[in-house]
C-alpha cells in the first residue's frame, strides 16, 4: 500500500561530480497528488536531485524510484508521463511561442491537432493569450516562464517537476503560478517544485529542506514549525530604546536568536526558561508575546542547529 | 516507428526554422562557397605560360626552324637566342631562366630520316630547384616534340606506330584549372557540410534547450537524423552552386554523368554533415566544435585526398591511410566525373569509400550522443 501512494521513492541517492558530492546520501518519497516543496539555498543540490527524478542525471549511488519503477532502467517508459521544467530557460529563443509548444508537443508524439486543442486549453488555464506568434527572446521574463510552464504540460502528465518557476519573476507572477500549481494538484497532478522562497513553501503539502547536500527536515509546513518551535517565537516590544543590548545580551548566552523588525525584536528563542528569567529580570525594558513561527524562521534554525551541532 | 518519423519530421522542421532565421548559417551556406571558389579557383592556378627559354639552334634547317615555332606558338615558352654555350650556364645560374633549349647539329636530317633509332637530338636544361615547373616545362616540351613528329612523317611510314606518343587524355590541354576545380570542389564541399552541422548540438548545450530535448522522449537517432536532413538540402544547395561555378566562371567540361555525380556529392555531403555533428555530440561547445570543424574539414581534403599530393607517390602505409578519408575517393569521383565519360564501374570502390563513412559517421553521432546532462 505504501508503495502504491508514494510515486516517488528516493533510497541514499548520492551524486558526485569528482570529488564533489552535489547530493549526499538522502532518503524522501513523494506522495501522489501532492505538492511537494523542495526547498534550500542555491547549491543545496535541489536541482541535481531532480534531475536524476528525470532521468537526465545517472546517480553515483542509491536508487531512484518512481511509480515502482527504477528510473535508469526505465527512462522511455516513465518519460512521456514526467513533466520537467527546468531552471534555466530551454525553450527556442527564435522560435516563436506557437513553434516553441509545437515542437515540444511533437516530440511527446502528439498529432498538430491534439498540439493545437492542448495549447488553447492550456492557454485558457494559464491566461497566456498574447504573444503566441512572437519569438520568445522578446517576451519578459515573467511570460517566458508561463510559456515555458504550458510547454511543461503540453503532454498532460502526470508528475511535475518545476524547478525554481518563480525565480526572478514580479509578485504577480509568482502569485499566479502558485495558483496554477494549487488547481494542477487538484486536478490529481503530482507536482515536485523547488523554490528558495520560504513564504511560497507554505503552499506545499509537504516539504524537504536541503542544505550542501543533506536533507536536514522533513514534513508538512504544520509539523516543521511544530519540530523545530515548541515554543513560538516571540516579539519583544521595547518601552526603552535599548534594542541593541538586548540583542547583543540574547545572542551572546545563546538565549536565542534576534532580528530587528519595526521597533522591536523578533526572537527565536533556543532556551524557553532562560528567555522567561531574562525577560522578568528586564521587565521594565520591553514586553513579549508569542508569534506564529514562518518556515523562513524553520529553516534558519534547522540551518543554525546543524551548525551548532 | 511512425513516432520515430514523426520526432524526425519535427526535429527536421526545427532546424529548418533555426536555418532560416540565422544569419550566420545562412551566410556560411550562401557567400562562404563563393568566397572559397573565388579564393582558390582564381589563386591557386599551376599553370604556366609564358616561361623564359633560351634557346640556341645549332642546326639551323627548314626542320629545326619549325620546331622552334612550334615551340613558340605552344604559349608556354617565350624565347631568346643564346650566344656560345658559356651563356647557358649563365642564364640558368642568375636564376632568371627556368629552361634553356640546344639543338644539336643534324637534327633536321636524322628527323627527316624518320629512323627511331636515331632521332634528332635537342637538350633540354631545366633549372631543378622548381622542381614542380621544371617538370611541367618536360612535358609540355615533350607534348611539342610529339606535335612536330608528327608534322614530319613520312606519308603512311611504319615509323609512326613505332615512335612513343604521350597524349594527354582528358585534359587535353593539361590546365592545372581543370585538374583544380573538380578537387577543390572537394575541399569546399566538405568543409561547408562540416561546418554546417558542427554547431547544431553544440548551440543546444550552450543555450540549454538540450536539457528539454532530453526531458522528452525523443531519441538520440532522431535528433541526429532530424538533424541531418535540412543541412542535407542546404548542403546539396552548395554543390550546385560549386557546379554551376565550375562549369560556367572556370568553364571547365563536364563529360560524366550528372546523375552519378549528384548521387556521389549526396553521399558524400552525408558523411561530411554527419561528421560535423559527431564533433557537436563530443565537444559541446560551439567554440571548440567551430575549431575542429575547421582543421578536420581543411588539412585531410589538401594532404590526404590527393588535392596536393599524389596518392600513388606516397609510401605504402600513407597510400592505405588515405582510404580513410572520403575527401579522396570523392575525389576521385569528382575528377573523373568531370573530366572523363568513365560509368559506375570503375568508380566503385570510390563509392564504397564514401558511403561506409557516412554509415559510420551516423552511427557514431547517434551513439555518443550523451544523453543526461552531467557536465
Amino acid at each position: 500500500m505504501s508503495i502504491e501512494s508514494n510515486i516517488i521513492q528516493v533510497e541514499n541517492l548520492t551524486v558526485a561530480f569528482g570529488g564533489f558530492k552535489a547530493v549526499d546520501g538522502i532518503s524522501f518519497e513523494v506522495k501522489r497528488g501532492e505538492i511537494f516543496g523542495f526547498l534550500g539555498a542555491n547549491g543545496a543540490g535541489k536541482t541535481t536531485t531532480i534531475r536524476c527524478i528525470c532521468g537526465l542525471l545517472n546517480p553515483t549511488s542509491g536508487t531512484v524510484k518512481v511509480d515502482g519503477k527504477d528510473v535508469s532502467s526505465s527512462t522511455s517508459v516513465l518519460k512521456p508521463r514526467i513533466g520537467y521544467m527546468s531552471q534555466k530557460f530551454t525553450l527556442y529563443p527564435d522560435l516563436t511561442v506557437k513553434e516553441n509548444l509545437a515542437f515540444a508537443g511533437s516530440l511527446y508524439g502528439l498529432k498538430r491537432k491534439q498540439i493545437k486543442a492542448r495549447a488553447e486549453e492550456l492557454m485558457q488555464f494559464i491566461g497566456l493569450t498574447q504573444h503566441l506568434n512572437e519569438p520568445v527572446k522578446l517576451l519578459s521574463g515573467g511570460v517566458k516562464q508561463v510559456v515555458a510552464l504550458a510547454a511543461t504540460l503540453l503532454h498532460d502528465p502526470d508528475l511535475v517537476f518545476l524547478d525554481e518557476p518563480t525565480a526572478g519573476t514580479s509578485p504577480t507572477t509568482r502569485a499566479d503560478f502558485w495558483r496554477l500549481i494549487r488547481t494542477l494538484a487538484q486536478n490529481g497532478k503530482t507536482v515536485f517544485v523547488t523554490t528558495h522562497y520560504m513564504d511560497e513553501a507554505e503552499y506545499c503539502g509537504r516539504i524537504v529542506l536541503m542544505e550542501r547536500g543533506k536533507i536536514i527536515a522533513t514534513g508538512t509546513p504544520q509539523e516543521l514549525k511544530e519540530q523545530f518551535f515548541p515554543q513560538p517565537p516571540v516579539e519583544l516590544v521595547f518601552s526603552r530604546p535599548e534594542i541593541s543590548r538586548v540583542r547583543a545580551e540574547l545572542e551572546r548566552s545563546n538565549i536565542g536568536e534576534a532580528e530587528n523588525f519595526s521597533g522591536g525584536l523578533r526572537v527565536r528563542v533556543n532556551d524557553w526558561a532562560r528567555f522567561e528569567a531574562y525577560a522578568k529580570e528586564q521587565a521594565g525594558v520591553f514586553a513579549f508575546h508569542p508569534v506564529e513561527p514562518t518556515l523562513e524562521d524553520v529553516f534558519l534554525k534547522a540551518v543554525s542547529g546543524r551548525k551548532g551541532a | 516507428m511512425r513516432l520515430f518519423l514523426r520526432r524526425v519530421r519535427s526535429v527536421a522542421a526545427k532546424e529548418y526554422k533555426h536555418i532560416l532565421r540565422d544569419p550566420f548559417t545562412l551566410v556560411v551556406a550562401l557567400v562562404l562557397p563563393l568566397i572559397f571558389v573565388g579564393m582558390f579557383g582564381f589563386v591557386i592556378d599551376l599553370d604556366y605560360k609564358h616561361m623564359r627559354l633560351y634557346v640556341r639552334d645549332n642546326d639551323q634547317t627548314s626542320v629545326s626552324r619549325r620546331f622552334l615555332q612550334e615551340v613558340s606558338s605552344s604559349g608556354y615558352f617565350d624565347q631568346t637566342p643564346l650566344h656560345g654555350p658559356a651563356q647557358a650556364d649563365e642564364a640558368l645560374q642568375k636564376n632568371n631562366t627556368p629552361a634553356v633549349l640546344i639543338i644539336k647539329p643534324g637534327f633536321g636530317r636524322h628527323v627527316k630520316a624518320g629512323d627511331i633509332s636515331d632521332p634528332g637530338q635537342a637538350q633540354l636544361l631545366t633549372d631543378g630547384t622548381d622542381n614542380v615547373q621544371a617538370s611541367i616545362i618536360q612535358i609540355y616540351m615533350r607534348g611539342i616534340i610529339e606535335a612536330t613528329n608528327a608534322l614530319f612523317l613520312p606519308e603512311g611510314g611504319e615509323g609512326a606506330s613505332a615512335r612513343i606518343r604521350t597524349r594527354f587524355l582528358f585534359n587535353p590541354e593539361l590546365s592545372s584549372r581543370w585538374f583544380i576545380v573538380p578537387a577543390l570542389s572537394t575541399v569546399i564541399i566538405g568543409l561547408l557540410a562540416i561546418m554546417l552541422t558542427a554547431l547544431t548540438v553544440a548551440k543546444e548545450w550552450e543555450n540549454g534547450s538540450m536539457e528539454l530535448l532530453l526531458s522528452t522522449p525523443v531519441r538520440p537517432a532522431e535528433i541526429v537524423l532530424g538533424k541531418l536532413i535540412p543541412y542535407f538540402l542546404l548542403a546539396l544547395f552548395d554543390v550546385l552552386v560549386v557546379f554551376v561555378l565550375a562549369l560556367t566562371v572556370f568553364r571547365i567540361p563536364f563529360e560524366g554523368s550528372f546523375l552519378l555525380y549528384m548521387l556521389a556529392c549526396a553521399v558524400y555531403v552525408t558523411g561530411a554533415l554527419a561528421l560535423g555533428l559527431v564533433i557537436s555530440v563530443v565537444t559541446r561547445q560551439q567554440q571548440a566544435a567551430i575549431q575542429f570543424a575547421f582543421a578536420v574539414g581543411l588539412l585531410p581534403s589538401f594532404i590526404f585526398s590527393g588535392f596536393i599530393f599524389p596518392i600513388e607517390n606516397m609510401p605504402l602505409f600513407f597510400r592505405w591511410f588515405t582510404a580513410l578519408f572520403p575527401q579522396r575517393w570523392f575525389l576521385l569521383i569528382s575528377r573523373t566525373l568531370f573530366l572523363s565519360e568513365a560509368g559506375f564501374a570503375p568508380l566503385a570502390p570510390a563509392f564504397w569509400g564514401i558511403g561506409l563513412f557516412a554509415v559510420v559517421m551516423i552511427v557514431l553521432a547517434v551513439f555518443k550522443f550523451k544523453t543526461d546532462v552531467e557536465p
